[in-house]
């Protein structure tokens, strides 16, 4: 059957959770020879937040918007140069705004069929504050959702894919 | 990792016995230094020393946001501190501050460094329960009012 995974988004945001997701989701491709796309989203919502909450200084939010442009750069790489070693073409993206929103908005633009995500907190909180943003994501997108799990099976695997 | 698992008894502090700003930080530095979450107490007292200066963590309502970056910690680290009494932070509003969210975080783990910022930001607007956190009897009382069962 051809076709049942064409196009698979995997969400990166540096978290050793979203390395696992990114060498599964690049496993994933290679086998179903979908088409692979790596996002990070540069979290500007939750910077805007934090200036308007008094904790973060106006420059204080300079300063981390250059390094989460930075992180995404280096993790977006790190994950071209994964698949680059399983020889797999990735189109990586970068985008800024409030994750869960921006992850909704690609997996519509780029019609994807599988949205892959790191493991989300184990750990379940009483607080609506505490929502995970990824989580968040993964309940509003349109498309199927692989949370990726059992990361040393995942190393393995990724290992020993050819 | 997610601010939820962040939250424990062993990085939950009360009472803390501080009651200078400095000391606060000196105590909840020692108190992640004691469970090992922080490898070196100096390096990260002078680091949320420096934020201070650039402008208080203190926000209104008795509840103060101290933070910094330092390689001094392996992955993000957060301790919550209650002061009784409350101690002058400089804060917002001019009240002395109770309830303390200190975050620590690796230079290269800005992203779930903002989200745990983040996180915290929308938890000090929940008024009431940061109320109910600063009249915890203890840590674990502290730990189950952020946790489901």
């Amino acid at each position: 059957m051809g076709g049942t995974i064409e196009k698979v988004m995997v969400y990166v945001d540096g978290t050793e959770q979203s390395i696992a997701a990114a060498k599964c989701a690049i496993c994933l491709a290679k086998e179903t020879d979908a088409q692979l796309l790596a996002v990070y989203v540069v979290n500007t919502r939750a910077l805007v937040d934090l200036v308007h909450a008094h904790i973060f200084l106006e420059s204080e939010r300079s300063d981390y918007l250059r390094d989460l442009e930075n992180d995404a750069l280096r993790y977006l790489n790190h994950v071209r140069e994964l698949a680059a070693r399983k020889g797999l073409f990735v189109e990586t993206v970068q985008r800024s705004g409030s994750v869960h929103q921006e992850i909704k908005s690609l997996v519509e633009e780029y019609a994807v069929d599988l949205l892959v995500i790191g493991e989300l907190p184990r750990l379940q909180s009483r607080r609506d504050e505490l929502y995970d943003e990824t989580e968040r994501a993964m309940r509003r997108v349109g498309c199927s959702v692989l949370i990726v799990k059992d990361q040393e099976r995942v190393e393995r695997l990724f290992e020993t894919l050819p | 990792m997610a601010l939820i698992e962040l939250i424990s008894r062993e990085t939950v502090k009360i009472p803390l016995v501080a009651t200078t700003k400095p000391e606060v930080l000196r105590e909840l530095v020692e108190f992640l230094y004691e469970s090992r979450r922080v490898a070196e107490v100096d390096r990260v007292y002078e680091a949320l020393l420096a934020r201070e200066e650039l402008g208080s963590t203190g926000l209104d309502g008795g509840i103060a946001v101290p933070h910094c970056k330092s390689d001094a910690v392996r992955s993000l680290t957060m301790a919550i501190g209650i002061s009784r009494k409350g101690v002058d932070f400089n804060s917002l509003d001019g009240r002395p501050s109770q309830l303390f969210f200190l975050l620590v975080a690796p230079p290269d783990q800005t992203g779930p460094h903002i989200t745990a910022l983040a996180e915290i930001a929308k938890i000090t607007k929940a008024r009431s329960f940061c109320t109910t956190i600063v009249a915890a009897r203890d840590a674990d009382e502290v730990v189950k009012l952020f946790r489901t069962e």
